[in-house]
């Protein structure tokens, strides 16, 4: 299975590989400096195409992240948005693949990013390369919180109040008719 | 080499806290699973007052194994723990975060959101 995998993502995902940076070089210096060779540049959708994508198809709540820098070697930003329905979630989807597509008219061989969750809809990851759009309905957007993970990393250690009750020792009631001895 | 009963950790905020494969999905006749396969698995142990509870059958993909990984570029990737984390049907995680470092072959195999969501990526 790996060897099917690596000669696939060889030949359809070049920018996938894990290329171990010189010990000279900072994994995101390497990144940027292949990132912005022609080809790839060509191959890939800009930060501003997408916000123009996002706006024609008006979804809601667009926000870029950075990425934190121990993630930075492999994706750039995060553009989160929001769909009012799994439809509106696909057709955002859709319209991007669609802009990817456009660009790449002309070339012999087409590199499409590569899509996850299409099928639902409830939330869609549209990885082309360095950028990464998270296309989410509103209850995902609320019940994963990116941007609570992707702006502060304080906030994965978040107390979970149910689990602090579970272990409060309760006190036994006492439900037995017999009336209470009094302990003179 | 996960096998069928083997037993796993479980490395996100779900609510189980172990599990057990009892298959392997992807052909019918497989022996070992590896990082970035799905299996089925049953929960062995759970934390109480959550979704998720023991013997419940869920489908879970594997993040780290304690049998190597080994890369083209001659590095070799191998963890203390043999480590799950539990996604439904359709691919989406049950639980918000991921603890724990995880391999980049996983955004490969097209789980970007389960990387999305990792502290650590190796």
């Amino acid at each position: 299975m790996w060897a099917a995998l690596r000669s696939r993502s060889s030949s359809l995902h070049p920018w996938k590989q894990g290329i171990a940076a010189p010990p000279g070089l900072t994994p995101t210096a390497f990144s940027s400096s292949s990132f912005t060779t022609a080809t790839t540049n060509k191959a890939f959708l800009s930060l501003q195409e997408i916000q123009k994508v996002l706006n024609d198809v008006r979804a809601d709540d667009v926000k870029v992240l950075s990425v934190p820098t121990m993630h930075a070697d492999w994706a750039d930003c995060m553009v989160l948005a929001t769909g009012r329905s799994t439809w509106h979630v696909k057709n955002i989807a859709q319209a991007l693949i669609h802009k990817a597509k456009q660009k790449q008219k002309g070339v012999d061989r087409k590199v499409l990013p590569s899509v996850e969750g299409q099928e639902e809809g409830k939330w869609i990851v549209i990885d082309s390369g360095k950028i990464i759009v998270h296309a989410l309905d509103e209850k995902a957007r609320e019940y994963y919180n990116l941007e609570g993970l992707w702006t502060t990393e304080t906030s994965q250690k978040e107390p979970n109040p149910e689990l602090e009750k579970a272990f409060v020792k309760i006190r036994p009631k006492n439900n037995s008719k017999k009336p209470v001895r009094k302990v003179a | 080499m996960i096998q069928p009963q083997t037993h796993l950790n479980v490395a996100d905020n779900s609510g189980a806290r172990q599990l057990m494969c009892i298959r392997i999905i992807g052909a019918s006749n497989r022996r070992y699973a590896h990082i970035g396969d799905v299996i089925v698995a049953v929960i062995k142990e759970a934390i109480p007052n959550t979704p998720l509870e023991k013997s419940e059958v869920i489908r879970a993909v594997i993040v780290r194994t304690c049998k190597e990984l080994k890369r083209d570029n001659g590095m070799i990737l191998r963890y203390d723990d043999n480590a799950a984390v539990v996604i439904d049907q359709e691919g989406n995680p049950k639980g918000t975060r991921i603890f724990g470092a995880i391999a980049r072959e996983l955004r490969q195999l097209n789980f970007t959101k389960i990387v999305s969501l990792a502290p650590e990526v190796l």
